[in-house]
């Protein structure tokens, strides 16, 4: 018996076992789970089929938890790949005087917690006059804005928050990207003729291309997942017009406020199904899965 | 380099243990002066000698932590016998009642006794309930209680729920800003009086009279059960689009639209973000539960000695519901806790008992559920008392004024009632008031939104 | 060629200044709540967060406050920290050992098992944190850091950065381990883990801040305030009563120091670290 546990054949296994069972017991278990409980009622104990998923369609709030992260998760995209790729390039450049400096300082935001930095914003976004955000547009001869009771104002805030904490680390995921590119090649096309902004489209833009892929990857996981930020923001789930609610915020209020488990359940089911179908369109159109199978 | 991250490491974990040692070791002395200022957050813990039983508290609110461990130890004195020892915690308000409903249901990690806010008691008396049933513990203190009071935190008959106050509405009106503008307000006595007076006020300050509220309904229930409406219709199905709601609320629309009346940072006058608001005297009334003294005293002390307490408008002279109860927190007992029957007796005493209903209004500024106290003119016109020395009107005065006009609204013991609250403080009233949708409009859609919800 | 110099110099400049208005717009949130930490509490309610300076107004009282004042602060800050440490070594220590299975070895469902890692990667935890939490319940966890720890142990990214910096390991060394003796666990513990402490530091970086910054599943599973991290004791603090907001401004900044000296002194791995994925996919 020892010695079949140091044979060679069941090592392997053995050193797997820890994820085999992280996999089983915390995560085919409970999607398991939830894909019962997505069945029930669970406050009055008993099936209600496919009742859950019927209300789920027919509910403004969630379709409105969803368009919110959708919104979210597409705002973030459009920020947080184009600039911190041009940023990291520009970082880059021979021309530029300590980038290790600038690096460093980018990175900081990612260093507090979401507990402090929606703190932050939510205080620095007030709506009294003298708020820091207040201050900058009466500077400009603009009257206060409610910026946290307002559908597009808060929208932005929201961006802003995922710009401050995330555009540093993105710079930097792109900046190990563009390092890894063979300085030869931009040789080779300056000597060619190609100016600056040729050998970004026709040599970094496609060599980083892994680096963005990941980004993409990560990003649509935690765009359509968010919702520390804005029980932050809000300073709980609750928000005007359920502006801030998104689809995790309603789950929590579902599932943990209402103690609607069941229907809780189906909210994340669906939040399962809809990252899958995101990201296979995402993989799919980047042509990941092309080199996966090489 | 790499051996320093582990040397790192070790550090941090060295400071740790240290850290926690620390901690560990200084947790039983601190309870006593933590009722004074500079005091913050967390939990705290009673100190008693000899035997005792341990019991865990769980509130949303700090003051009341302060009262009960005062009541403790008066219970500890008379009862040597059965002395407790509690061991509060105070969470976030959100928090402590998510916490609470996952105990309850996972029949874990529930404390032995707990405070649930009014709003959230339905939650709580629905289902299965693993609350106690506190009739008994109730009993002998039944004759001199308002039992409207007892009733919101009942279910068929029983009662779940210790009442704290009575939290009668009533109006604050800041007398030094309105007598500058030459504004009476012992000659308000209907809302068209109200508004006249905010119109005046704006005019010659240039100032917001009161607000209107986005995020609670103290003023609109208030209005709403004076003209008899309510959010239920008579067969208990949601009706939020009935005739009188829709009166009260273009009635408040009207108030915003002479611009006396503005929406205010935070929402409602008891929030941290229209404390700094009242204070600086930008907004001059509010009309709220009695239980805002306290919230005075603490949060806006700048106004000591500037606001009088007076009745609530009414719709017409001679209306009879001069006020409502609003608000309120009743303290329940966790029925699976293995001391239930103690607790229940420990705090139906600090609840209840006349001399719990004489600290309410000493220590917490709350009016007592308990009226018998109403009238002991020693008590509620004490010198020394820091409520009454910060109004300058006796508080109680308007209390006894109105105390056979304070109603309730039915629907607010409804299992209905938490949605429907929800639904009004974040979508209805914001829309109406801060994105200036119409009335009927924003109503209607809160209506399918409720509808949808409750399967209707 | 002059004036091929002068327009280097112009661009070198012109970035210096989009660098630095970016860097300056970084560095403002931080300020603002170092300000505010002088401020009293009540202040930031009344005012919010700005750049305004009133000395009259500001005094070292929340310092005070902090470090002589009657709070559960430093104990939410022991229990960060140890939760945090606890974290690192056990995810470290597992995920590693998962890691060097994967790339040391070919085994039947190897593929199949791999692919299940990438696909965790893209699942929130969200989805999976009601049923898991009642799970929890059953298993009579609740209120215990176990809860918090356990199911992150084997950590997808986490065993995925190793194994991938694992894969350009000589399977001479292997062999070589295995004729001097020593058993396939031995092989791990005494051959391939001490030549990992690159990936080990960059590693503990990332898993120790995601820590030390949780916040979801721990409020969902942690009941007693005794047990509090930082997250939640900080979020127990948005509350006017008595000197909370004192303590909160002043403590949220705090709380960024700790993380943000070990920054500056492991900088390298803290950009490794985070990097990693990007990189050598």
């Amino acid at each position: 018996m020892k010695k079949l546990f140091y044979s060679q054949k069941i090592a392997p296994y053995v050193f797997v076992l820890p994820f085999v069972l992280t996999v089983v017991f915390f995560w085919l278990f409970p999607i398991g789970n939830g894909v019962l409980l997505s069945f029930q009622d669970v406050l009055k104990d008993e099936w209600v089929g496919l009742d859950n998923y019927k209300r789920l369609l027919s509910d403004k709030i969630f379709l409105k938890a969803v368009y919110n992260s959708a919104r979210y998760m597409i705002g973030t995209l459009i920020l947080l790949i184009p600039l911190p790729m041009l940023f990291a390039t520009l970082l880059n450049s021979k021309l530029m005087k300590k980038p290790g400096l600038f690096k460093s300082i980018y990175f900081i935001p990612a260093l507090t917690s979401v507990v402090v930095a929606g703190t932050i914003f939510r205080l620095m976004f007030g709506e009294m006059d003298t708020s820091l955000a207040n201050q900058v547009i009466g500077a400009f001869g603009l009257s206060p804005i409610k910026w946290l009771k307002n559908e597009w104002a808060s929208y932005g805030v929201l961006l802003l928050l995922a710009c401050w904490r995330w555009m540093g680390v993105n710079i930097l995921y792109f900046l190990a990207g563009i390092q890894s590119i063979s300085a030869d090649l931009y040789e080779a096309a300056s000597i060619d003729g190609a100016n600056k902004w040729q050998q970004f489209t026709k040599i970094t833009f496609p060599l980083v291309k892994p680096t963005t892929v990941y980004v993409l990857t990560i990003s649509i996981y935690a765009g359509l997942s968010m919702f520390n930020e804005s029980y932050m923001l809000w300073k709980g789930n609750n928000s005007p017009q359920n502006m801030g609610l998104t689809i995790v915020g309603y789950l929590y209020r579902q599932g943990i406020e209402k103690r609607a488990m069941g229907y809780a359940c189906a909210v994340g089911l669906v939040l399962l199904i809809i990252v899958m179908i995101v990201n296979l369109i995402q993989l799919k159109a980047t042509g990941t899965f092309d080199k996966e199978e090489r | 380099m790499k051996k320093r991250v582990l040397a790192m490491l070790l550090c941090v974990a060295m400071t740790a243990s240290m850290l926690l040692g620390c901690s560990a070791g200084s947790e039983g002395g601190d309870s006593d002066e933590e009722s004074g200022s500079g005091s913050a957050g967390g939990t705290k813990e009673m100190e008693v000698e000899g035997d005792y039983t341990e019991l865990e508290v769980w509130t949303f609110i700090e003051l009341h932590q302060e009262f009960y461990t005062d009541m403790a130890e008066k219970w500890n004195e008379e009862h040597p016998d059965k002395q407790v020892k509690l061991v509060l915690s105070n969470m976030q308000y959100d928090d402590m009642h998510n916490k609470l409903s996952l105990a309850l249901e996972s029949g874990e990690g529930a404390p032995d006794v707990v405070d649930i806010e009014l709003g959230k008691f339905p939650a709580f008396t629905n289902g299965k309930i693993g609350l106690m049933d506190l009739t008994d513990a109730i009993e002998p203190y039944k004759d001199n209680i308002i039992e409207s009071r007892l009733s919101i935190y009942g279910k068929d008959g029983a009662y779940y729920g210790f009442p704290t106050h009575v939290g009668a509405t009533v109006a604050f009106y800041n007398t030094e800003e309105l007598e500058a503008a030459g504004v009476d307000y012992t000659t308000i006595t209907t809302w068209d009086d109200f508004k006249e007076a905010g119109v005046k006020y704006h005019e010659a300050t240039g100032k917001y009279f009161a607000c209107v509220e986005t995020t609670a309904q103290w003023m609109l229930n208030l209005m709403l059960t004076q003209k008899g409406g309510d959010y239920l219709d008579a067969d208990g199905n949601i009706d939020i689009t009935n005739d009188t709601m829709v009166e009260v609320l273009e009635y408040i629309k009207g108030m915003q639209e002479t611009g006396a009346f503005e929406t205010v940072p935070g929402g409602q006058p008891d929030n941290e973000e229209a404390y700094p608001s009242y204070n600086s005297g930008d907004y001059a009334v509010q009309i709220m539960p009695f239980w805002q003294t306290s919230r005075f005293t603490s949060y806006m002390t700048d106004l000591s000695g500037k606001i009088a307490i007076a009745p609530t408008p009414v719709w017409n002279e001679g209306d009879p519901i001069k006020s409502i109860g609003g608000g309120g927190t009743g303290t329940a007992v966790v029925a699976d806790s293995e001391n239930a029957d103690l607790a229940a007796e420990v705090f139906a005493y600090i609840k209840l008992s006349e001399e719990a209903n004489e600290e309410v209004w000493n220590v917490l500024g709350f009016d007592p559920v308990n009226t018998e106290v109403w009238t002991d003119t020693e008590l509620t016109q004490n010198p020394d008392n820091k409520f009454v020395q910060f109004f300058n009107t006796y508080p109680f005065d308007t209390l006894l004024e109105i105390q056979d006009g304070i109603y309730a609204l039915e629907s607010l013991t409804s299992e209905k009632f938490p949605s429907i609250n929800n639904e009004f403080c974040n979508v209805t009233l914001n829309n109406i008031f801060e994105e200036g949708m119409d009335v009927k409009e924003a109503l209607e859609q809160s209506q399918e939104t409720l509808k949808n919800e409750f399967g209707e | 060629m002059k004036s091929q110099k002068n327009k280097n110099r112009l661009a070198t400049v012109m970035l210096i200044v989009l660098f630095a208005i970016l860097a300056i717009l970084t560095i403002i949130p931080i300020y603002t709540i170092f300000l505010a930490s002088f401020k009293p509490g009540g202040d930031l309610l009344q005012y919010g967060l700005n750049l305004g300076i009133d000395w009259s107004r500001m005094s070292l009282d929340n310092y005070v406050l902090l470090f002589t004042g009657q709070h559960d602060y430093w104990r939410w800050f022991a229990n960060s920290i140890v939760l945090t440490v606890v974290t690192v070594v056990a995810t470290l220590l597992v995920s590693a050992f998962v890691g060097y299975g994967f790339s040391a070895y070919e085994f039947k469902g190897k593929n199949a098992l791999f692919l299940i890692v990438l696909i965790i990667l893209s699942i929130p935890l969200e989805v999976v944190m009601l049923p898991l939490y009642k799970q929890m319940t059953t298993w009579g966890l609740m209120d215990s850091y176990i809860a918090i720890v356990l199911p992150f142990v084997a950590h997808a990214s986490t065993i995925f950065f190793f194994r991938q910096y694992l894969q350009g390991l000589p399977k001479s060394l292997l062999e070589a381990g295995r004729i001097d003796g020593a058993t396939e666990y031995g092989i791990f513990f005494r051959l391939i883990m001490p030549i990992m402490k690159p990936a080990f530091a960059a590693m503990a970086i990332l898993n120790g801040m995601n820590a030390w910054n949780n916040y979801l599943w721990p409020l969902l599973v942690i009941r007693s305030s005794s047990k509090y991290t930082l997250t939640l004791g900080l979020n127990t603090l948005i509350n006017p009563y008595g000197d909370n907001y004192s303590l909160l401004v002043v403590g949220a900044f705090f709380s960024i120091i700790p993380i943000f000296i070990l920054f500056i002194c492991f900088q390298q791995y803290f950009i490794e670290g985070m990097t990693a994925g990007a990189v050598k996919e």
